[in-house]
């Protein structure tokens, strides 16, 4: 024997009328075509009394009926180029550094880099604006004299020359955005309880730059530097150190991996400064994801 | 205060980051796949050793019959490098720093030189010539010592570089192009003293015809 609710049910259908066109109705979301121009009478198709818009004589777009169209009046001129996407890299002399250092600003027995600057308080750079580091200019290259382990993001030969005159090592780095501003304010970064972000490499346009012996790019090879100095310590008419056991040695030749951004501190760790502790990934897919480029 | 204390945070993590990363467990810091020693496997990570063989670096590549060559290396320790203050306009900078460089050293007793070039250089430079025999450079070009040195010492190599060239021996093809057109202009000049003669002839009578 059926059930109750299948008993009511067969006897409710039993009961309603039956179905035909003109009971039944589309879902409201149906669409219909717009009947166009169909019917008895289509003379104008829509379109109207003469004029342009029966006789499909339109202007160009943006014609003023004779006037200097607004887009002919303004000439276009190409020198600012691409300027808004170019990368810049703010200035700061030798001369400066060299204060910094004398004043105690910067500690030399340490290797500096951009964080060691932006810490002084002195130099700032702003990501939003398309800085990309800072660029070491050539001012005071005479008076340079510290023996220094120093990473920047864009200089000449002749600030490399001065700082491998007086002793030191220079290298040239890249750094993407998103690790820039980690770099410029480390403490805010931290603050944010954000993983230490694994540094990109650089855009095409500065692969070139960044692998080239001459300029000590970070991704160049140490063989070819190692030629490049003595190079330039002929060219410029100085003699390079020979640091044997000298203990400086190993700071000059401290490097970061191409992927980390603080000395020390590896990509995916995260800083607490509350607890004073630092938390490392564990799991083998953050750890394959801080350890490769991609 | 607030400015003071992130300061003291970063001293404090600064001195992590020496421990971490100090000379004796630099090798323990963190390696990618990308780091140098993965990206150049031969290539040794300490270049600030001194290399093993400089000059030959700057070697130009010579015929085995050819004297001992200059190689462009030049020990700047056998040199005597001052540095004056510089002539002409620049107020105080001028007046003050010394931008001046002067580069000299005794032209015989350089073992830096092959003794064949020294009395060439004697002959292309023998107004930089001291009497004592000390050949002296200098240069007050640019505002910078650093740069006034590079062009004494580009001055010095270009010096040296231009009294070692030897006159090139002709080519096989050299010599036969000479002697073609030699040949070829002999050919014209006795073509025309043939034509004049002809003419001289055609001036006189015709006995001989």
């Amino acid at each position: 024997m059926a059930s109750k609710v299948t008993e009511r049910a067969l006897n409710l259908v039993k009961s309603m009328p039956r179905v035909g066109l003109g009971n039944i109705k589309d879902l409201p979301t149906a669409t219909y075509k717009k009947q166009v121009n169909r019917g008895r009478r289509q003379k104008k198709k829509g379109r109207g009394d003469k004029g342009q818009g029966s006789r499909n004589t339109w202007d160009p777009l943006g014609y003023e009926g004779g006037q200097r169209p607004l887009i002919d009046s303004v000439p276009s001129e190409k020198y600012y180029g691409q300027y808004a996407i170019r990368r810049q890299y703010p200035p700061i002399s030798l001369l400066e550094l060299q204060r910094m250092i004398d004043l105690d600003r910067v500690d030399v027995t340490k290797p500096v880099d951009i964080v060691s600057i932006c810490n002084t308080g002195l130099f700032k750079f702003e990501v939003a604006k398309n800085h990309f580091g800072v660029n070491i200019t050539e001012e005071g290259c005479d008076v340079f004299a510290a023996k220094i382990n120093l990473e920047i993001q864009w200089t000449s030969e002749l600030v490399i020359a001065a700082v491998e005159k007086s002793g030191g090592t220079i290298t040239t780095r890249y750094y993407d955005p998103q690790c820039l501003a980690a770099l410029f304010n480390p403490l805010a970064h931290f603050k944010k309880g954000l993983p230490i972000p694994k540094c990109k490499l650089p855009p095409q346009d500065a692969l070139a730059y960044y692998s080239d012996p001459e300029f000590r790019g970070y991704l160049a090879d140490p063989e070819k530097i190692l030629l490049a100095r003595e190079k330039l310590a002929q060219k410029y008419g100085y003699k390079l150190p020979d640091l044997g056991a000298d203990p400086v040695k190993d700071l000059l030749l401290m490097r970061k991996d191409p992927l980390q951004i603080f000395y020390g501190l590896e990509p995916g760790w995260i800083v607490n400064l509350k607890d004073r502790c630092i938390l490392k990934p564990k799991d083998e897919d953050y750890l394959r994801y801080y350890y490769n480029v991609h | 205060m607030f400015r003071r204390q992130s300061a003291l945070i970063l001293r404090q993590f600064n001195s992590v980051i020496s421990d971490v990363c100090s000379p004796k467990i630099q090798t323990a810091c963190f390696k990618s796949h990308t780091s140098i020693d993965k990206i150049y496997p031969n290539s040794n990570l300490d270049y600030l050793r001194k290399p093993e063989q400089v000059q030959d670096s700057f070697a130009k590549t010579g015929s085995p019959d050819a004297p001992e060559k200059f190689t462009g290396y030049i020990p700047i320790e056998q040199l005597e490098v001052t540095a004056t203050r510089s002539s002409g306009p620049g107020g105080q900078s001028v007046n003050t720093v010394n931008s001046k460089v002067e580069i000299r050293f005794h032209l015989e007793s350089a073992s830096w030189i092959p003794d064949w070039i020294k009395p060439r250089i004697i002959e292309k430079a023998e107004g930089k010539l001291t009497k004592d025999g000390y050949l002296v450079l200098r240069s007050d070009m640019t505002r910078k010592q650093i740069l006034n040195q590079a062009d004494c010492m580009n001055k010095l190599r270009n010096l040296i570089f231009a009294a070692s060239t030897l006159p090139k021996p002709p080519t096989q093809q050299e010599i036969k192009v000479k002697e073609e057109r030699l040949a070829k202009a002999k050919a014209g000049v006795l073509r025309e003293k043939k034509d004049r003669a002809l003419l001289k002839q055609f001036r006189t009578s015709p006995e001989s015809f």
